[in-house]
């Protein structure tokens, strides 16, 4: 009797706490199921949190998305790649291009009140481009000799020699003006935390590690936005951020996995968003190496890889095809492929080029950093399998690898590497000078595959300095159709992405560079 | 009891400098270099070099170690190489987050893992033991992750009753609580289970049932404190595990602790915040271990700490 109490007791007190654990859950029944109803906050999840969103610390698609809103720049990019002003109203350039002149925005205040001069703007990118400060991004500006406030609103910048691609240049995410304020007495290596702009919105407070909210700044030159406040918050994992977009915490999210587009389109409140990207996948060979020294083989290994299978079962159809080594929203692309899918004719341009039984290699891929990266790798290696080429894979984690792919020429112990480029400036020069001019190779650039034609260095180089588009579009076009001929890289696909947006959400900006805007945006 | 005690917190001072060094060089024998984690693929050649000067890595390594040493000495962990801000405030701004969750699960882990464990033990082989020996299986085997994600499916998208990630509101607390806490509940369950068994075979629980004492007396006064010492023991344990080990709970729920900072710090090779971090963890884990040798005094009068006996 008495032992059948102590155990009901005992009984009593593991139900207790089943119930009160029960009970607390039940009591957030109300605020989780009812986020509904306040209409003023939009929620956007995205992937990973901002490094910084001080311009000479940023490095990141996210931090570039959550900074538009709240630190603009003088020249804002279109999704279609078109220049606008955005604190610069005009610009003109000397005869030579060399001085360029631009007329900044007046009667802009940033969120301190402080006014916006060309001094201020000065200030910024003085700062940016100020080797002390060490910007990660600072090359962009690398051709900038001299900055100079000429005028209350006008700013000269002087060139070292002409260079085409400088307003696009100037046009990038990182390429921020914040309040002089901020900036003053802040030594070369420190940095802020809350960028004071003059956006759309101003940035409240940033939760380290869980999220960023920012409201609208009521003064803003442009049309005010309609929601008043908004929240990025940072879901790492990705089918957490699908159960967040699912449960109404978010009303959009970044980068859906190709994989679970069908759930959310069974969702009749879920808008799934297809764009396009700027980002290149591509596989380069070690084009000092044998055997991909020879082009036969270099145009034999793309022709045995099925480009559209991988965008189709892969991707499930997001992305497409590469027909050339840049997207086609950059300015200089040109359409001269793809490689047609065809096996018989790879093992005979390989029997051509004295491999008829094929050869081994290795490839060389990341893991963890594009979508879906080591599935890939893996078709292209049974896909290579197909036509005699017996490819080993080496799977590295994206830090080490890169390390790994960074190598000088004599040290490079690899035969092909997966890698991604985004054109980011939507201008050639950047999507094709640092990765396959001579003079980038390994360790002075990016030119991780050793590639070179000397024809194509003179026209990289004619056509940076060339400022007539009438005249650069041309040289572009040969040198991609040179790069194409010359098969350095598989050319793969340009990735797309996906977004998803609760339906009642309207006018989010999904721009290719793939940042979100939400300055436009609205409830239903 | 204070000499064990001032001897134990000397004791430490060899420990964190063998940790030290052990992070130290780890960390600098993963293959990847902070600078290019940082820029990525665009990283400029000029821009890696001055990363290096920037954060000294292109001292010799005793330097970058006696610069790292001193600074610790000092309370100065340096600055994280990714996010430039000074690593203790990184530390400072997630720790408590991953305290409030590690107690919490401990907690709840404690109350149901004791609990189930002594029921179990005193209606041994009934239903309720089978049972909960069962769940408790269950529960040490399931993956953290998969957990956590069935947590969510059924707590957040079905039944719309608690919040899937973030912070904020004691709502926020209960689904990641409930997945850290359910592997340490089952594993105490079964501790205590067992370790109470043991006891309640012993001569002396024999001798106070002829006794003629209640039950319960038994139970609580005479079988609980000595089954405790292994439960204490794994209770010490599991609470510095909790601490350092929540990373996949803090990422499937998007919580922002310490463990996260200190996957995506190796995973990024920050330096400065990986030392510290673990640094951190490797005190905290010596403090336990203290604490819990301590409590064992009280809850065994036999163990004594003096000097030269019962050690």
């Amino acid at each position: 009797m008495q032992k059948m109490s102590t155990q009901t007791n005992l009984a009593r007190f593991v139900l207790l706490v089943t119930v009160a654990i029960l009970a607390s859950m039940l009591v957030a029944c109300g605020p989780a199921a009812d986020t509904a109803v306040e209409r003023d906050t939009l929620t956007i999840a995205i992937g990973a949190e901002p490094e910084s969103l001080d311009p000479v610390r940023m490095t990141s698609a996210p931090a570039a998305t959550v900074g538009e809103h709240v630190v603009e720049r003088l020249i804002y990019m279109e999704e279609d790649g078109t220049l606008t002003p955005m604190l610069a109203t005009s610009w003109e350039a000397n005869e030579d291009s060399t001085v360029w002149q631009f007329e900044i925005r007046q009667g802009v205040t940033f969120h301190d009140g402080e006014p916006l001069n060309a001094e201020a703007v000065a200030i910024n990118l003085s700062r940016f481009v100020n080797p002390d400060v060490g910007a990660a991004y600072a090359f962009l500006l690398g051709s900038v000799r001299e900055i100079e406030a000429v005028g209350e609103y006008t700013l000269q910048l002087t060139l070292a020699q002409p260079f085409a691609p400088i307003l696009s240049h100037l046009s990038h995410s990182f390429i921020g003006i914040v309040s002089p304020n901020q900036l003053q007495g802040l030594s070369p290596e420190q940095t802020f935390e809350i960028p004071v702009g003059t956006g759309p919105y101003v940035m409240d407070r940033w939760s380290r590690g869980d999220s960023i909210r920012l409201s609208v700044n009521e003064d803003y030159y442009g049309s005010t936005p309609q929601i008043p406040n908004l929240v990025f918050n940072f879901i790492p994992e990705e089918s957490a951020r699908i159960v967040a977009l699912e449960t109404g915490e978010a009303d959009a999210i970044m980068a859906v996995p190709p994989a679970d587009v069908d759930r959310l389109q069974g969702d009749p409140n879920i808008d799934v968003v297809f764009q396009t990207a700027v980002r290149t996948i591509y596989i380069s060979f070690n084009n000092i190496r044998e055997p991909f020294t020879n082009p036969l083989v270099r145009r034999a290994l793309n022709h045995a890889v099925d480009k559209q299978g991988i965008v189709d079962s892969i991707f499930e159809g997001v992305g497409f095809v590469a027909d050339a080594p840049i997207p086609d929203a950059v300015f200089g692309h040109t359409s001269v492929g793809p490689y047609a899918f065809d096996p018989d004719l790879a093992r005979e341009l390989l029997a051509e080029a004295g491999y008829p039984d094929g050869f081994s290699m290795t490839l060389h891929h990341p893991t963890g950093r594009y979508p879906l990266d080591s599935t890939v790798a893996q078709a292209v290696q049974s896909m290579l399998a197909d036509v005699g080429i017996n490819a080993t894979l080496e799977t590295r984690e994206w830090t080490s690898y890169l390390q790994f792919t960074s190598q000088p020429p004599d040290q490079a112990e690899y035969d092909a590497f997966m890698l991604g480029w985004g054109t980011v400036t939507l201008d050639a020069d950047y999507g094709l000078f640092a990765l396959l001019h001579t003079r980038q190779w390994n360790p002075n650039g990016n030119n991780r595959g050793f590639y070179s034609n000397e024809r194509v260095d003179e026209l990289l180089d004619a056509a940076r300095v060339e400022t007539d588009p009438a005249r650069r579009a041309p040289m572009y076009h040969e040198a991609v159709q040179l790069i194409w001929d010359d098969a350095p890289w598989i050319y793969l696909y340009n990735a797309g992405q996906i977004n998803a947006v609760r339906t009642n959400v309207g006018g989010l900006i999904h721009h290719p560079l793939e940042n979100l805007s939400a300055w436009d945006a609205y409830f239903r | 009891m204070y000499q064990y005690i001032a001897r134990r917190l000397a004791l430490t001072i060899p420990v964190v400098f063998g940790v030290s060094i052990i992070v130290f060089g780890i960390i600098r024998l993963i293959p990847g270099d902070p600078a290019r984690a940082m820029a990525g693929v665009n990283a400029t050649p000029q821009f890696i070099e001055q990363v290096r000067v920037r954060y000294a890595l292109d001292q010799p390594l005793p330097v970058q170690y006696g610069r790292f040493i001193v600074g610790f000495m000092q309370g100065d962990l340096g600055n994280s190489v990714f996010s430039g801000r000074p690593v203790t405030t990184e530390i400072g701004e997630r720790f408590p987050r991953t305290m409030l969750l590690a107690v919490i699960a401990l907690v709840i882990a404690t109350m149901i893992g004791v609990s189930a464990g002594i029921v179990s033990a005193t209606r041994r082989n009934s239903v309720f033991d089978n049972a909960s020996m069962f769940i408790a299986l269950v529960g040490v085997a399931a993956p953290v992750f998969w957990m956590a994600l069935m947590l969510q499916l059924l707590f957040a998208v079905q039944l719309r009753l608690l919040p899937a990630t973030g912070i904020g509101t004691i709502q926020h607390l209960v689904l990641p609580s409930i997945t850290l806490g359910t592997a340490s509940a089952a594993l105490m369950a079964r501790i205590t289970r067992s370790s109470m068994l043991d006891v309640l075979r012993q001569d002396f629980i024999t001798t106070a049932r002829s006794k003629g004492l209640h039950e319960r007396v038994i139970v609580y006064k005479h079988a609980l404190k000595n089954a405790l010492i292994p439960v204490v023991t794994v209770l010490g344990l599991q609470f510095g595990i909790l601490l350092g080990g929540a990373v996949l709970t803090e990422t499937v729920f998007a919580w922002p602790g310490v463990g996260r900072l200190l996957v995506d710090a190796i995973l990024r090779r920050d330096y400065p915040v990986v030392q510290g971090t673990v640094m951190l963890l490797a005190l905290l884990f010596v403090m336990i271990n203290l604490v819990v040798d301590i409590i064992y005094a009280f809850l065994d009068p036999r163990i004594h700490y003096q000097s030269g006996s019962g050690e």
